[in-house]
């Protein structure tokens, strides 16, 4: 990805206008321009910002009518509030199709009927002899085996019958269908057609024949087959009109038998239509067991039987009711946003709204409802009833021949049945779907009944992709594998039942399996449903393995993930044989401490990355016991992106463990301070305050043992330098550390004075912490460096009272007032709000073990894009924990690779513009409160930052984001990250592997006017590197303990140092960015401004030379004395100054 | 381009630099090695009568745009432009700025142990020779200045930032020593203030008023804003407490009146929210 267009936008938008663009470009919605419709924004503010609403006050007071109260009451019994049904209204208008296509489509639909009832007949022949069909088209099925009997004639089709949601009025925008049944002549079917797939043999000749005949006409822009919702035995033929209009609608053709034709008696879920002899080309096993029963292959006639029933049972149903209709209309984008509704075994529309009838039906819904209560009422029924255990019935009839539920819940894994209480509309949903299906309804419920304002758009606009909301995906490829799966785990009934679709065939039991396997590890398994494959009809039809590949995803439990055992029953009890059976010789006899023997299986796992591995250890140990498909076959994404974040040498943490030990000997310095005896007041309070001590710290420190022969010394301060001959130590960051003391009487009241009293607390600290505990330490007048188990920690000592000594303020009369100043804010953020949200981060560690992970992904990722130092550490770290706080509509990450996914979906989407990010910790802030902070926010906009991330504790001014991003910055953050998300998601997604998994970490470089490149010897974290070099420089560490401990060289970043620099002579003209962790370039940006010549002024000549333009004399930049400086600065960390003049001209 | 700018600038060093009305530019470089200058604009230092100006008429250059690496270190700061311009005539001192200001930044050296010392960037200066030729001379110059030669190499780069690391590691007796010092003025100079106090306590001055103070014998309420908010405050709750609310017919209908108002505010506020989303687009789900 070379975003070069974000280049010139940022350049573009870094001039004068502080506007930032709504974020609409390159969020993956171009492509329908036809209707971007340019609306007049009557009465909208200009810009897109909202404004707090000023009405007079006799507009506000006057008496109101009948009609408006009437309004109002409706807005409150029907909807949840007037901005979620003003908001319905306009999704619904949105998805809804016009009365003026309605027309159009009106108008093919009657031609389609006359040129199908032209199409002319054929005489009769056998069923396997087919060399009547024309060549240039191909049978829609897989003829296997091709011998079966019976003839096959081609007659116009006795009635043309549109069926489905487009009669219904429910169809909804994109893709609509119209779905046409084409009920055969009898003469065509003969008795026991049923068996065999004789009938559905015929039907695909039937198609066949129309299919070579319509594509003759020039009427169609294409005619393909597809198969009717995956069902690889039932093709469709699919027209779409010629010229514009042909992306308007699909018609797709059903041929359907004649009413009454066959008998359901046959077609029970117990009986067989498919006789082993014939499929299996043998004679039936001698020992008189029975044929296995072909439940899905009858369901599949009696489909076809039924088409007509079911639209009359909906029309009637949900006919008049307009409430009903904009439900039905509402799950179904509910439906689509979580990719349910597609494939064979999608919980499709027309399940939706049979639902819907039966709600009715059983009066949980009432026709008077609204689109939104329907909706409500659905989810909740969903998220409530167990269709897999507790099956239901639109059937009303109590006809003691019919079958009764049990008999279908032991054929199927979730039953719903028709009216006829034959069919069962739930077929072909799986187990794994429907439990799917369930725990969004669950998910969506909360999410209505929490109040929150955006429901709306977390229900109903956020798209939730697999890869965004699993935490872990694996791909099965190739999935001819499946194929010896499926004889592996003995599915031959099965196969025979699915007419040798295998990959269907094999799911359920995989699926089970595989949730066995993963136990009390899985929330939620779920699998991607074959996509629905088009042909043109001159080609063969797509055969299994070439429908793309099975997905799973893995929604996992946290706290599952920490185990490395899985513990089976006692050796002696009889579960133990199924234990062995299923774990095979991973099981193993063990005896624990409490004296039990049990069965057991033990991971090898380490540390908490290889932990949360170990689902993909199973799956694979699993899959290759069970069904016979190798490692090779799976391609498991979930811990690709932690190579990112892991250390220099180790491979197998993420640095979970390291962050763990800095923190535990954080916690031994706090209780040495906490005991120090001869301080002249105790401590009251030690907090941590450093990105270390809430674990997101991007690479976690580790204990430094500095060679000596590398540095310089400075015996008398017991420290060492850095060495003008040598490579640049490595870097070691203090981690900061605030220390309360107890209020006193004794402290000064003047702010110069409290400074002086603070450093000699820090000598005095100093000292008692090396008399006491034998600590190496330096104090200085603002802080103490401690060194303690290698690591370095800097206390500041910090005194309650010293903000409000700054902020105070003596009015001429005397009165004492108290005004934030910029010192006491300062002083406020580092001492108070920093050690509180420190903390308030660390607990949430706690709670979800992989918000570490993903707040050290996100700031390695916006640093990688060299934007780092324009972001806050907390900032970034906050819009991490809003992942986790604020999951809607999805649930809190449990891996990394998922919350950083969601990271880039969050930063590319969210309008900061007119929102404020909440990040609710600790749960402090109630519903009305963060009303009144959104009510808030939008009075006060226009003084607020570009950024405004509210906390409990920092409810009204953001202080993370006060000195940045600016708008273009920001800005520029969200077009990388828009573009990074699909790259990312397509790779993660890429059955083959993600290829090289750094590329949406690579910043793209052209952007920048001139690039300074630094030489690899003085940059000390070189190997944080994204592309970590091969080799470095050596750092001047051992690999063993030192003797004697010298205060290693702190904070000393030469690239740091060079760019403060920079920044300080030529900020006024230029942006510098730069990637902290490794970072070989600088890239500096001229700002659009600093080029135009300025009359001479005093104090603005820094950096510029006066010319004579055009008899004038004007300041310009002196560019080639600043590039040259650029050089002169940075001596001996300058490689080379690039500078690319054809991007700019002074 | 920059080929091209080169040789403009070649043609017009040969010439007269541009400089503006008043100024004089005297071209600057950081060693020999260096093709492109910038430039010092110097001018007589000048004020308007009456203006107070600790710098001393006639015989002091005021100096714009003095690039980052004139100074050697913190130590020894002003040494280069002093070195820099001492052909013209021996300089007594140097005064560098980050703004041009007509006061003259504290005489007295900041302690290097509470004020850290800033990253220089380009700055003004004003240097004060002996003798009024000095600026004079100064103004002439034809330059090119260097600032680092054979013998007064600069420091830059990383033996820069090495000897910057080198000097923040300070001495931490001697920050005692400079602590204590200061905590022993500070004390005397409140006790002092505080004697002085006791004195006055109950004293009246000449129009027989009596300044009551928080040491007195009866302690106040302290005068502050926080303070006199509290008051206020209670006083309000204290009238509320006393109110009947939903009372009178007037106070229902008001309250009905008040939702009703609630609620067409909130109306329009979200046919403003529906506007804005819909002139983003925010309705296509897909």
């Amino acid at each position: 990805m070379g975003p070069a267009p974000a280049g010139t936008q940022l350049r573009g938008a870094a001039g004068e206008s502080e506007v930032m663009e709504p974020s609409m470009e390159g969020t993956g919605k171009e492509g329908k321009k036809e209707s971007s419709k340019k609306r007049t924004v009557a009465g909208s503010p200009v810009e897109g910002l909202l404004q707090p609403v000023k009405l007079s006050r006799a507009e506000l007071y006057k008496e109101p009518t009948s009609e408006e109260l009437n309004h109002l009451r409706e807005t409150e019994n029907l909807f949840h509030s007037s901005l979620l049904r003003l908001q319905v209204e306009e999704l619904l208008k949105e998805v809804r199709l016009s009365e003026k296509k309605k027309e159009r489509i009106d108008a093919f639909l009657r031609k389609v009927n006359q040129r199908i009832m032209r199409v002319p007949s054929t005489p009769e022949t056998e069923l396997t002899n087919q060399a009547w069909l024309p060549a240039g088209v191909q049978v829609p099925l897989h003829q296997v085996p091709y011998t079966v009997k019976g003839c096959f004639r081609f007659l116009p089709p006795a009635q043309v019958t549109v069926v489905g949601s487009y009669l219904l009025g429910t169809c909804i925008r994109p893709d609509i269908n119209v779905d046409v049944a084409l009920t055969m002549p009898r003469e065509i079917l003969q008795d026991k057609d049923g068996l065999n797939q004789r009938y559905f043999r015929k039907r695909a000749l039937y198609l066949a024949h129309l299919a070579y005949h319509l594509a003759q006409d020039p009427l169609f822009g294409s005619v393909r087959f597809s198969y009717t919702n995956g069902c690889h035995l039932k093709p469709s033929l699919l027209l779409r009109p010629h010229g514009r209009d042909e992306r308007l609608v699909t018609v797709r053709l059903h041929p359907c038998p004649p009413p009454d034709f066959f008998r359901p008696c046959r077609l029970l879920p117990s009986k067989n239509n498919v006789r082993s002899a014939w499929y299996r080309g043998q004679s039936p096993p001698g020992d008189g067991s029975p044929e296995p029963p072909t439940p899905h292959y009858n369901t599949w006639i009696l489909q076809d039987t039924a088409l007509e029933s079911h639209v009359q049972l909906l029309s009637t149903m949900l006919g008049s009711a307009l409430g009903l209709k904009d439900g039905v209309a509402l799950l179904k984008v509910w439906l689509r946003q979580r990719e349910l509704d597609k494939g064979l075994g999608g919980f499709s529309g027309f399940l939706v709204s049979m639902l819907v009838a039966f709600l009715v039906s059983t009066r949980k819904i009432h026709t008077t409802m609204s689109g939104y209560q329907v909706l409500r009422s659905v989810l909740q029924f969903l998220a409530t009833t167990d269709l897999t255990s507790n099956g239901i019935s639109l059937c009303l009839s109590s006809d003691p021949s019919l079958p009764a539920l049990a008999d279908f819940h032991r054929s199927f894994p979730v039953v719903f049945l028709d009216i006829s209480g034959c069919l069962n509309l739930c077929a072909d949903v799986t187990a794994s779907t429907y439990h799917q299906v369930q725990h969004e309804a669950r998910l969506s419920m909360v999410l209505l009944d929490s109040k929150a304002d955006d429901g709306f758009q977390l229900l109903l606009m956020t798209p939730k992709p697999m890869i965004r909301a699993f935490d872990h995906v694996l791909h099965l490829c190739p999935l001819s594998r499946l194929q010896a799966a499926c004889h592996r785990l003995k599915l031959w009934p099965e196969l025979q039942d699915h007419g040798g679709d295998y990959v269907s065939a094999a799911l359920g039991p995989l699926t089970t399996l595989l949730e066995q396997g993963l136990g009390s590890r899985l929330h939620l398994l779920a699998h991607s449903r074959p996509p629905v494959s088009e042909w043109v009809i001159s080609q063969d039809p797509p055969k299994h393995r070439d429908s793309g590949t099975l997905t799973l995803g893995l929604l996992l439990r946290p706290e599952g993930l920490t185990s490395v055992l899985e513990l089976g029953p006692e050796a002696d009890q009889p579960e133990a044989a199924d234990f062995r059976q299923l774990w095979g010789s991973r099981s193993e006899l063990r005896r624990f401490q409490d004296g039990a023997i049990r069965e057991a299986v033990v991971w090898e796992a380490v540390s908490m990355s290889q932990k949360r591995l170990i689902p993909h250890q199973v799956v694979t140990h699993l899959l290759a016991l069970h069904a016979d498909i190798p490692d090779t076959c799976v391609h498991y994404m979930g811990g690709h992106l932690d190579a990112l974040i892991q250390g220099l040498k180790e491979n197998s943490s993420t640095g979970e463990e390291a962050l763990a030990a800095a923190v535990r000997s954080y916690d031994d310095l706090s209780r040495l301070m906490w005991g120090l005896e001869g301080l002249p007041l105790t401590v009251s309070a030690v907090q941590g305050a450093h990105p270390v001590l809430r674990y997101t710290e991007v690479f976690p420190p580790t204990p430094v043992r500095p060679a000596y022969s590398f540095h310089e010394h400075l015996r008398e301060r017991a420290s060492l330098l850095p060495r003008p001959d040598k490579p640049c130590p490595a870097y070691v960051e203090p981690m900061t550390v605030v220390c309360h003391l107890e209020g006193s009487g004794q402290w000064p009241q003047d702010a110069e004075a409290i400074r002086r009293v603070r450093a000699a607390f820090q000598l005095r600290l100093a000292e008692l912490l090396t008399q006491q505990h034998g600590l190496q330490c330096r104090a200085t007048a603002t802080h103490t460096d401690v060194l303690k188990d290698g690591f370095v920690f800097r206390i500041h000592v910090a005194y309650q009272r010293e903000p409000q000594v700054l902020k105070e303020r003596r009015s001429p009369e005397g009165m004492i007032s108290l005004r934030d100043t910029p010192a006491s804010l300062r002083l406020e953020r580092d001492t108070r709000q920093l050690p509180l949200l420190t903390s308030a981060l660390h607990g949430l560690q706690q709670q979800h073990p992989a918000f570490s992970g993903v707040a050290r992904l996100a700031k390695r990722w916006v640093r990688a894009q060299l934007l780092g130092e324009e972001f806050t550490d907390e900032s970034l770290d906050l819009v991490a924990a809003a992942l986790f706080l604020h999951p809607e509509p999805f649930t809190p990450p449990s891996s990394p690779q998922v919350g950083f996914l969601r990271f880039l979906f969050l930063v590319s989407t969210f309008d900061w513009k007119n929102n404020p990010l909440i990040v609710n910790l600790n749960s402090e802030l109630t519903v009305e409160e963060q009303v009144e902070i959104c009510r808030g926010f939008l009075a006060t906009r226009t003084q607020l930052p570009v950024m405004v991330i509210v906390t409990p504790q920092d409810r009204k001014s953001s202080i993370w984001t006060q000195d940045g991003p600016s708008p273009q910055i920001l800005q520029q953050l969200m077009v990388l990250a828009a573009e990074a998300l699909p790259v990312l998601e397509k790779q993660l997604m890429d059955p083959r592997g993600p290829g090289d998994i750094r590329i949406v970490f690579r910043p793209p470089l052209d952007m920048y006017d001139v690039l300074i490149h630094l030489s690899p010897r003085h940059i000390p974290r070189h190997r944080q590197a994204v592309d970590s070099p091969a080799a470095s420089f050596c750092r001047g560490l051992l690999s063993e303990p030192g003797p004697s401990s010298l205060m290693p060289v702190l904070g000393y970043d030469p690239p740091q140092l060079y760019l403060a620099q920079l920044r300080e002579a030529f900020g006024d003209l230029a942006l510098f960015f730069y990637d902290q962790h490794g970072g070989e370039v600088i890239g500096v940006l001229w700002k659009p401004t600093s080029f135009q010549p300025q009359p001479f002024k005093a104090s603005s000549t820094k950096g510029r030379m006066m010319v004579s333009q055009g008899g004038e004399l004007v300041m310009v930049p002196n560019v080639e004395a600043i590039l040259e400086d650029f050089a002169i600065l940075g001596e001996g960390l300058v490689q080379a100054v690039e500078a690319r003049s054809e991007r700019w001209t002074v | 381009m920059v080929a091209r700018r080169r040789k403009r600038v070649a043609r017009e060093s040969r010439e007269e630099i541009p400089s503006p009305p008043g100024y004089s530019a005297i071209p600057i470089k950081f060693s020999e090695k260096q093709q492109a200058c910038h430039y010092l604009y110097v001018r007589e230092h000048r004020v308007r009568e009456g203006t107070n100006s600790s710098w001393p008429q006639k015989r002091t250059l005021f100096v714009l745009n003095v690039p980052p690496y004139c100074t050697e270190s913190f130590l020894h700061r002003q040494e280069c432009l002093s070195r820099l311009l001492s052909p013209c005539g021996s300089v007594q001192s140097v005064d560098l700025q980050e703004k041009p200001d007509l006061a003259e930044s504290p005489k007295e050296p900041k302690s290097k142990f509470f004020h850290p010392k800033p990253v220089p960037g380009f700055q003004v200066a004003h240097v004060v020779f002996q003798k009024p030729s000095g600026v004079s001379a100064a103004l002439a110059l034809k330059g090119p200045l260097l600032v680092s030669t054979e013998s007064h190499p600069v420091k830059r780069g990383i033996h820069k930032w090495i000897s910057d690391y080198t000097d923040s590691v300070l001495d931490p007796e001697a920050l005692r020593v400079e602590v204590d010092t200061f905590m022993e003025a500070y004390d005397k100079r409140i006790a002092e203030e505080e004697a002085k106090a006791k004195e006055e306590d109950g004293v009246p001055d000449d129009e027989g008023w009596v300044k009551v103070t928080r040491r007195g014998r009866r302690p106040v309420l302290p005068r502050t804003e926080a303070a006199s908010l509290r008051v206020l405050e209670r006083e309000k709750r204290k009238r509320a407490r006393k109110e009947l609310l939903n009372f009178y017919a007037w106070q229902h209908r008001e309250t009905k009146m008040e939702h009703l108002a609630q609620l067409r505010k909130k109306f329009q506020e979200d046919k403003q929210r529906i506007e804005l989303m819909r002139a983003q687009r925010k309705f296509r789900p897909y």
